[in-house]
């Protein structure tokens, strides 16, 4: 495990239009057989770093490039990305932009046939490709028919298809949800483990890098900032989140013990590991709970929302929704959550009119929804895409605003209040007229829920705003979610990070395979761990570790979710366990 | 950081595959767009009863965002490929695909500059070849009065002369101004001018097969004008909203876009 | 969705297994023919066999009804402007100074009273009906009976650039994507409270036409990564490359391009020097 497959010496890179270098003055050996993490914040320059190694920076974008990056031997300026090609097998995020072939064999020969490998070999290569992602049986399919984790793991077997050196994969789960997450985690670790193949990944799920790299780079501002095992870099805490990064749980959750004077040894970053530890804390250190538990509000107001029996059919036959009832009321801050194909999307619909119900009944605020048009119940429920920038029409921020209040004829004067109210509450009067697309991703959600608050809603749905986002990014968007709640707004989030919720969900709707599973306030479902991984859905760290802890001190505790709260439990006894 | 330490490289900068100047992933995604508003019919909107697919109202801006080869070129096969996915949408299917290359084609010509300065002519002789074979035949073979031909081909004969005089370049010229309103009016007018072009193409050969007597250009008359007015108001909306969010992303301009 | 890709027969016949290239002539010359003759007899003989080949490579009966089902309105206007006012044309056609008259409406009708359809005008719509049926149905009797692969490897053993070709099939494998995104796109415009059924016609054309901009913009910004992707995967558009599926001319592909071309030339010889196709002529 000696032999160096990848060499970075003193690469600076500056893309042709960017003002700053994004890549600084970086040194980086990589071994062969290595599972090498990058990790940092959006701009942070890890792209740009994978994008090196097969020469595509700078080869296609031009810019100037300092320093020297070699792969397998090779001086990636001194060799055409096409040979490289043939070295280095590239996955990236998207799983739509990434397939370019018409059926699942087609795309696994695409590379080979432009690197004129003959026909009888693809033919050979394409079963072994596919074997391992295990898709095999797949190959006439069109790329639409395969789900997220599919897609990502056929781009996986198109890049093995080339026999390259290395595997880059650039935050290859971004874009999928728990399940389609975790087969592509499982496929490269295999890959790693099985083949040997070298991986270099980048991504900001940072419980399974943790879990799965040897080593792990930090990226900040172009710059290396650290290198190491996960172990010693998961466990500098302060500088995780002074680069926006968040900490696996387990290692937050011992940072913060230690923190109260407690010696914890080493701060743990892996789940096993974690466990060990609790186990001698616990030995030295009185567990009691802290008795400012934050519990849930109950609302006891009239439901915004009330769904009976609601079943849905849709024209080919699925049912996907199987006799759901619950009430949403006002000013509750309700989390959605479950696997894609759960029912979540169609459960939605419905409160929006997009879909009427099979049988039963959606009413919003006391009235049928289907007495209601569309364009009525989206002045009264607010609905926020996953993906700003479908929802974005018109040519400066203003405009946006006003476009749905023009077209609804409201008096000029009144466009003009509920423009300005709008804009003010997302912080965006100073860009008024300045095009949408040319603010930040961040900025253009909050000029799209601008629009939305223009026409002053009562309940306001976050459709998975945290998917593709990093952890940045997601708190700002939970954050904006949290002013509006404030200001009195029912609100439903949909997304797949549970770790990110305890400090804004009150409630939670579990859905899987068209049925509510549960629904219960945000402790309980969380804590309800077998029926959530029932329907592979993976509660945080913090929660597990305080189950443990409950079974290790026969306590019951309170049902804890946070690493601060699961912390705030241990006090330091030198004799230990008398309380 | 201050400065580099590595030694700096010569970069080899080879950019991807493209035709004409223009990006093979371009071409890829607007035709793409070209096909999945192939089957996205204008009809919901329309009050006339004439009905067209919304893809009408995108060929031209293909044509200045991609340039005029490059143009025919994804609105051709994203054309193409609606055709062959439902064939029952596009009536006869390579006059369809023809006045879709035509149309960004033509648009594409639409240059102010002294590049290609003289491009317009293949689609001016196009369209003023089949405007005389179109109104020829049907005042000579069909007996169709000037005067129905006149009012009821006034939307293309006005959009060809808009085509083949200077106001062309003017309009190309407003497509590049900075001002919002300016680049709406260019579109609009342009989008008469270009899809004039194409439709006059298109006319000739169908018209061969179909031979409409004069009651039908009279009815022509009272419709024709009304479409026109709806495609360009449509290619002025589409093409000013993605002017303006091109401009705003900064994407690298193909070498022949004339927005 | 029905709509990811072409649609194909189920039935596996030696049509399926042609080539594209002798698809590609039989729709070109079928397309010539039935553009040129004006013989209603003619158009409609061509037509009932292109529907009868259709059937029997295994385009469904269900698609054809479609066809003629959307096509219908289209074909009663034909028949109605040339029945009753197709008379210059077909006078020169026919070379006959009076038409037959099939039936007239009496005087005291209001506004179509006096109105004659004509045998002549009728028969031409006849022929105008057929012509264009044949020339919608040969592109599912060629298109829906090739697969995507062999039609593309088809496409560049034809000489049309790889370029060409590849832009081909990365569109029809973009566009269900792009299609997707626009139904999610006409959601998100419909969730801002946008009442159609409350605007006016020109404000419902520029709110609705709206849909398209963030759909293009939001396909700009995709083709950025997509560069990248071709890149990573050794593409450069150069025709130098392997293929995976093979195009292989069989003794069965050139014949069927030789019996079409012989077509075309037999029909051009009669049509020239008998007249046959042409309105008015022989048969």
């Amino acid at each position: 495990m000696s032999e160096i497959i990848v060499a970075l010496e003193k690469v600076s890179y500056k893309y042709p239009r960017s003002l700053d270098f994004v890549l600084k003055n970086i040194d980086l050996t990589i071994q062969k057989g290595e599972f090498f993490g990058v990790i940092g914040p959006t701009g942070a320059g890890k792209t740009t770093l994978c994008l090196t190694m097969n020469a595509v920076v700078p080869q296609f974008y031009g810019g100037r490039f300092f320093g020297h990056v070699f792969v397998a031997g090779l001086d990636t300026l001194d060799y055409p990305i096409s040979l490289l090609a043939n070295r280095v097998g590239a996955v990236f995020d998207d799983p739509e932009t990434q397939l370019i072939a018409t059926s699942v064999e087609n795309e696994i020969a695409f590379a080979l046939e432009n690197l004129l490998v003959p026909r009888e070999e693809i033919l050979k290569r394409i079963p072994h490709a596919l074997a391992a992602v295990r898709l095999e049986g797949t190959e006439k399919k069109h790329p639409a028919e395969l789900s997220g984790g599919q897609k990502q793991r056929l781009a996986i077997a198109a890049a093995l298809a080339v026999q390259p050196d290395l595997l880059v994969l650039d935050e290859p789960t971004s874009q999928l949800d728990p399940v389609g997450s975790q087969e592509v985690f499982a496929t490269v670790r295999e890959l790693n483990k099985e083949l040997g193949m070298t991986i270099i990944m980048s991504s900001h799920a940072a419980e399974e890098m943790a879990e799965y790299c040897d080593r792990v780079a930090l990226l900040s501002n172009g710059e290396l900032a650290a290198v190491g095992k996960p172990e010693e870099i998961y466990s500098q805490i302060e500088r995780l989140l002074a680069n926006d990064l968040r900490p696996p749980q387990v290692a937050s959750t011992f940072y913060l013990i230690q923190q109260t004077g407690i010696p914890t040894g080493a701060i743990p970053v892996r789940m096993e590991e974690g466990s060990r530890y609790l186990k001698e804390v616990e030995e030295v250190c009185t567990i009691y709970p802290p008795k400012d538990i934050r519990q849930a509000r109950v609302h006891t107001s009239e439901p915004v929302l009330s769904i009976k029996d609601l079943k849905h059919v849709y024209p080919d036959g699925t049912e996907a929704l199987h006799g759901v009832s619950m009430d949403i009321r006002e000013g509750e801050y309700v989390l959605i959550i479950g696997q894609n194909g759960a029912g979540k999307s169609t459960l939605v619909k419905h409160f929006l009119n997009l879909l009427k119900p099979t049988s039963g009944s959606v009413k919003v605020g006391g009235v049928e929804t289907a007495n209601l048009t569309v364009s009525q119940l989206a002045r009264r429920i607010g609905y926020v895409a996953q993906n700003p920038d479908n929802q974005i029409f018109n040519a400066t921020v203003g405009e946006e605003v006003a476009f749905a209040l023009k077209a609804l004829k409201y008096p000029p004067e009144e466009v003009e209040s509920r423009t300005l109210e709008g804009l003010a509450a997302m912080g965006l009067s100073n860009v008024r007229e300045i095009h949408p697309l040319a603010l930040p991703k961040g900025d253009r959600a909050r000029v799209v829920i601008a629009a939305i608050l223009a026409m002053k809603p009562e309940m306001i749905i976050f459709d998975e705003p945290t998917t593709g986002q990093d952890y940045r990014g997601a708190k700002y968007i939970l954050e904006i979610s949290r002013q509006l709640h404030e200001m009195g707004k029912t609100i439903v989030v949909i997304t797949h990070h549970l770790y990110l919720m305890p400090d804004y969900a009150e409630r939670v709707l579990v859905m899987g395979k068209g049925t509510l599973l549960m629904d219960a306030p945000i402790r309980e479902a969380y804590h309800a761990v077998e029926l959530l991984q029932s329907t592979y859905l993976m509660p945080p760290q913090a929660v597990l570790l305080a189950q443990e802890l409950g079974n290790l001190t026969n306590q019951s505790l309170p049902k804890l979710l946070t690493p601060e709260e699961l912390a705030s439990c241990f006090h330091y006894s030198h004799n230990g366990r008398t309380p | 950081m201050g400065t580099p330490s590595g030694e700096e490289r010569e970069v080899k900068f080879l950019g991807g595959a493209s035709i004409d100047g223009a990006p093979v992933a371009y071409i890829v995604v607007l035709a793409a767009v070209v096909t999945a508003l192939s089957f996205i019919p204008f009809s919901i909107v329309m009050a006339t009863g004439g009905s067209f697919p919304m893809a009408q109202g995108v060929y031209q801006l293909v044509g200045w965002v991609l340039g005029p080869i490059a143009g025919a070129v994804a609105s051709g096969i994203g054309a193409l490929l609606g055709v062959f996915i439902a064939p029952q949408t596009a009536g006869v299917a390579p006059v369809t695909v023809y006045g879709a290359a035509l149309a960004a084609f033509a648009a594409g010509t639409m240059v102010h500059g002294s590049v290609r300065s003289k491009w317009w002519i293949i689609p001016g002789v196009i369209g003023v070849g089949s405007i005389l074979f179109f109104f020829g035949r049907a005042l000579l073979v069909n007996g169709v009065s000037l005067k129905a031909v006149i009012l009821g081909g006034g939307g293309q004969w006005f959009g060809v002369l808009l085509f083949v005089l200077p106001t062309r370049t003017i309009f190309s010229r407003w497509i590049a101004s900075k001002n919002i309103g300016t680049v709406a009016a260019g579109l609009f007018l342009g989008t008469w001018a270009s899809h004039a072009i194409a439709h006059v193409a298109q006319s000739s050969i169908t018209y061969y097969m179909y031979n409409w007597p004069e009651e039908v250009w009279m009815l022509l008359a009272g419709i024709v004008p009304v479409e026109y007015v709806a495609r360009c108001l449509i290619g002025a909306v589409i093409g000013t909203g993605v002017i303006a969010g091109l401009r705003a992303i900064g994407l690298v301009k193909p070498t022949y876009a004339i927005y | 969705m029905s709509m990811l890709k072409f649609q194909t027969v189920e039935r596996d016949s030696f049509f399926t297994r042609l080539d594209f290239r002798p698809k590609l002539v039989m729709m070109a010359v079928i397309s010539i023919i039935a553009f040129v003759w004006e013989s209603p007899l003619l158009q409609m003989v061509m037509a009932f066999l292109i529907i009868i080949a259709a059937l029997v490579v295994g385009v469904k009966f269900s698609y054809i009804r479609l066809v003629i089902m959307v096509m219908t309105p289209f074909y009663i206007l034909l028949l109605l402007t040339h029945g009753f006012f197709n008379i210059d044309q077909v006078k020169a056609l026919t070379g006959k100074s009076v038409l037959t008259p099939m039936f007239t409406f009496p005087e005291s009708w209001w506004l179509i009273g006096g109105g004659m359809m004509s045998w002549e005008g009728f028969t031409y719509g006849v022929n105008a009906i057929f012509k264009t049926l044949s020339l919608t149905l040969v592109i599912p009797l060629g298109v829906f009976t090739t697969d995507v692969d062999t039609m593309i490897v088809g496409m560049v053993r034809a000489r049309i650039p790889y370029k060409i070709a590849f832009i081909f099939s990365a569109t029809l494998r973009f566009f269900p994507v792009l299609f997707q995104e626009i139904g999610m796109i006409i959601e998100a415009q419909r969730l801002r409270g946008l009442a159609m059924e409350r605007m006016n016609p020109a404000q419902r054309v520029k709110v609705y036409a709206k849909v398209a901009v963030p759909l293009i913009l939001g396909a700009m910004v995709k083709s950025q990564q997509l560069e990248v992707v071709l890149q990573s995967k050794a593409f450069s558009g150069s025709p130098v490359r392997t293929y995976l599926h093979e195009s292989k001319m069989g003794i069965e592909d050139y014949l069927l391009i030789a019996f079409f071309v012989l077509l075309l030339i037999v029909a051009t010889i009669l049509y020239f020097a008998y007249g046959i196709g042409k309105f008015g002529g022989p048969i």
